[in-house]
């Protein structure tokens, strides 16, 4: 399959392949630049924060589509842009066939019935003076939607739903719990019959007892209602649950999305490999036998990201191939290797990942270390160096001989 | 003897809304270098009991109302202050899910550092220095000349959190109490810092007590685990033990209750029903009878001891042969385990009782 000249397209692979319908949304190159200025009586703009620089996605009616990545990549920007809470820098935003990237007024508000969002923090999501059936309510009121006691009909409806006790709707939010409180906030969402719901690491702020039961909860209404989800968070292994298609998002960009389960059986970027690997696994024989691959730093800032590849400063298969400059000097497009997977790295090709490489539970006998070293997975010792720059991408680079970071220990 | 051993610890909070019930008679061994993990939701009297080792409880409304704590053989709940300031940070050091609360931040990195080893050895600023940027060195701060004149919001999460790191290990502790050290990183952040104290804590032979509501961290980082709910010890086993037969309602309940990465796809989750206890309620039954799906009468009225799964046997409180014990009147079984659900003929959970407390 053909690299795309440039990221800035509709690319294949970010939308699920199978279904030829039109999406339900759909996001070209979107960008959300913040301004940085310095100066106190007169501003001066000095550089922007790439919250989102690039992101082309597109869902289909009906599919969750989970966004992953590490605190500060940029998750929650997408999920307010699409909600139009900003207004995009760059890009389109269309919503079931229409461009909605600047619109504003009565056109924004009707969008707005049809998307909605679910927080991370039940606590600080809710207005602390209005009772439950005041905030599940809310929205019908802002929408004119029925008369007053149709509402409150429709309130209760919602509440037992959402699996909360109807005649609990005159509590305040700090008479709930944080379950229930997050239940408040899915009736709100519920409110309009919304069609996509973009949850902001819904369940991260919850005891773990209890994430399970808003999880179930989400897929109950998803079957129910017919409801599209955009789920963000930053734990692998719920997204996977949930999700149908997952998007890996670094730095602002898009650098994979695949099913969940391919993502899971073939992880193709590096970086999704590392975030794999990274996630403990309650199994003290798999945790024993694994080779994890660590990655050295943070997160670099959004307002001066590194060039090329914004990933390869961390990169793990960059210092394993003798530091390319091609990933220095050349954005990596999100290019689709097998169906309905696309990946941005130069040197996909090289990943070959697996189930097995992720939780490195095969070749290598238990004990010792649970881990290796930052210092040795992060820059193992550097393989006979390539002429920089002119390693070609594809199929057709030649195999080297490099140690697999499972035969790293 | 143990390195550690907590005997029967009572916490209780006296606040304005009446008592909280914290930690409800909790007992646990710690050998030299052991690692023992304190697994449950928040709330179950993990910090608290940690807290109350060090004798830094909230003050007046904390107050540990029974039991011992014995420290390489002394009695810390007799010590006065000033012997517990001399122990902490060099016998015993902690670390928190959130470094800020323990790095003084009008300090630099080595100003706080130098003092903290000051305080405890004789040595001069220039030696504590030196010591202070081999440590930043071994927990991977990069440039470390330059970051010592760094104040702690000059770092990262995971950077404040290997400065934490490198601070509780400057005096090789014997003991290292890690409190959800990093539940507020992420996953890459997390493993880096894991990685670190695993390594740290093997070169120096700490002890260590990891507090987390991660099962996948504790699976990854300790030897043996104390499952604890409602302020109580729930069940204790050697890790791999804990994980291959589970026995108490409330770690299947958990065990089920998370996705996990190796799941089979459609795996469906089976969440705990309910919610967990308010500790302002003194103690009556088990405390998790009204979540439990296994509940029989008398879950309702008395308390299950942590007895062994196999009363024949001798009782081993630490090591990799420690026995499993479980605080239940109705053990799960092997196959119950497997299902997260009561698989005899007929058997339904006891009713509640008729509701007197309203
Ligand atoms: N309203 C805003 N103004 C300026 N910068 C912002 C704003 N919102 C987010 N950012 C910055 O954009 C980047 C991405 O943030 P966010 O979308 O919240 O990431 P994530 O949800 O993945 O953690 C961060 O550097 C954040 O500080
Ligand atoms: N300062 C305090 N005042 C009153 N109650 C407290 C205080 N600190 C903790 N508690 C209560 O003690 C119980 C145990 O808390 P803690 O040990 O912090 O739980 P965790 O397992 O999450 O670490 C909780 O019910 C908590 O509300
Ligand atoms: S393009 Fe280069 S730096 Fe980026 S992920 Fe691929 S190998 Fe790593
Ligand atoms: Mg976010
Ligand atoms: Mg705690």
């Amino acid at each position: 399959m053909a690299a795309q000249p440039s990221p800035n397209r509709d690319v294949p692979g970010t939308s699920n392949a199978a279904s030829g319908a039109a999406p339900l949304l759909q996001l070209t190159d979107l960008q959300m630049y913040f301004p940085v200025t310095s100066g106190v009586l007169i501003s001066r703009h000095v550089g922007d924060v790439r919250a989102v620089d690039g992101v082309s996605l597109s869902i289909q009616k009906g599919e969750t589509v989970g966004l992953v990545g590490e605190s500060g990549c940029g998750k929650s920007t997408v999920g307010r842009t699409i909600l139009r809470l900003y207004r995009p820098t760059g890009g389109r935003i269309v919503f079931q066939g229409q461009d909605i990237t600047t619109a504003e007024g009565s056109t924004l508000r009707s969008v707005r019935r049809r998307m909605q969002m679910i927080f991370q923090d039940p606590y600080a999501s809710l207005n602390p003076r209005m009772t439950a059936a005041g905030i599940v309510s809310e929205p019908l009121e802002i929408h004119g939607v029925g008369t007053g006691r149709e509402r409150r009909q429709r309130v209760r409806e919602l509440l037992a739903t959402v699996g909360l006790d109807p005649d609990y709707g005159d509590r305040f939010p700090h008479e709930f719990s944080g379950g229930q409180r997050q239940r408040i906030g899915v009736a709100r969402a519920l409110a309009l019959h919304p069609d996509l719901i973009v949850a902001d690491e819904p369940i991260s702020a919850l005891d773990v007892s209890i994430q399970a039961q808003i999880i179930n909860l989400l897929e109950r209404l998803q079957g129910e209602f017919g409801l599209t989800y955009l789920f963000i968070a930053h734990d692998l292994s719920v997204v996977r649950h949930i999700s149908d298609r997952i998007a890996v998002m670094y730095l602002g960009r898009l650098v994979e999305t695949a099913t969940s389960r391919e993502l899971y059986e073939r992880p193709l970027h590096p970086y999704s490999v590392a975030l794999l690997s990274a996630v403990p696994i309650p199994d003290p024989t798999i945790e024993g036998r694994r080779r994890r691959i660590i990655l050295t730093g943070d997160v670099p800032s959004p307002s001066n990201p590194p060039p090329g590849c914004h990933f390869h400063t961390r990169c793990w298969l960059r210092a394993r191939l003798g530091n390319p400059e091609r990933c220095v000097e050349e954005q990596p497009a999100l290019r689709e290797m097998a169906s309905g997977h696309a990946v941005a790295c130069h040197f996909a090709e090289e990943v070959e990942g697996s189930p097995e490489q992720v939780l490195q539970i095969s070749g290598e006998s238990s004990g010792g270390s649970v881990t290796a070293t930052a210092a040795t997975a992060a820059t193992p010792p550097a393989p006979p160096a390539p002429t920089q720059g002119s390693l070609p991408a594809g199929p057709s680079a030649p195999q080297r001989p490099v140690p697999r970071p499972r035969e790293r220990s | 003897m143990h390195l550690l051993s907590i005997i029967d610890l009572v916490v209780r909070f006296r606040t304005h809304d009446g008592t909280v019930y914290a930690v409800n008679g909790v007992s646990l061994d710690l050998d030299e270098g052991e690692k023992l993990g304190l697994v449950g939701e928040s709330g179950c009297g993990k910090s608290v009991t940690n807290l109350a080792v060090m004798q830094l409880l909230p003050k007046p409304a904390g107050k540990i109302e029974g039991g011992q704590v014995v420290f390489q053989g002394q009695d810390l709940l007799s010590l006065d202050e000033s012997e517990m300031r001399e122990l902490r940070g060099k016998e015993i050091a902690m670390i928190f899910q959130d470094p800020m609360t323990s790095l003084n931040p009008v300090l630099t990195i080595e100003e706080q550092m130098v003092e903290t080893i000051r305080a405890h050895r004789r040595v001069s600023k220039s030696e504590a220095r030196a010591r202070t940027l081999e440590l930043l060195n071994t927990v991977g701060i990069p440039q470390p000349e330059a970051r010592l004149r760094n104040f702690p919001h000059q770092f990262s999460g995971g950077m404040r959190q290997r400065v934490m790191i490198a601070m509780a290990l400057a005096l090789e502790p014997k003991l290292l109490i890690a409190d959800e050290p990093t539940t507020a990183l992420d996953v890459t952040i997390q493993a880096q810092v894991l990685d670190l104290l695993q390594r740290l804590a093997a070169e120096q032979g700490t002890a260590l007590i990891l507090i987390t509501h991660d099962l996948g961290v504790v699976a990854g980082m300790t030897k043996r685990v104390n499952v604890m709910y409602a302020g109580f010890v729930v069940e204790s086993a050697s890790t791999p033990d804990l994980f291959a037969r589970p026995r108490h309602p409330y770690t299947v309940g958990l065990l089920h209750s998370m996705p996990r990465l190796d799941a089979q796809p459609g795996e469906p989750l089976i969440p705990i029903e309910g919610v967990p206890p308010d500790l302002r309620r003194a103690p009556v039954g088990c405390p998790f009878a009204p979540r439990c799906a296994w509940r029989v009468e008398k879950c309702w009225t008395a308390m299950p001891p942590l007895d062994p799964i196999d009363a024949t046997q001798e009782i081993v409180t630490t090591g990799p042969n420690a026995t499993h014990r479980i605080a239940c009147w109705n053990p799960v079984t092997p196959e119950e385990a497997v299902a997260a659900r009561p698989l005899r003929a007929g058997f339904a959970p006891a009713a509640h009782p008729t509701e007197t407390v309203s």
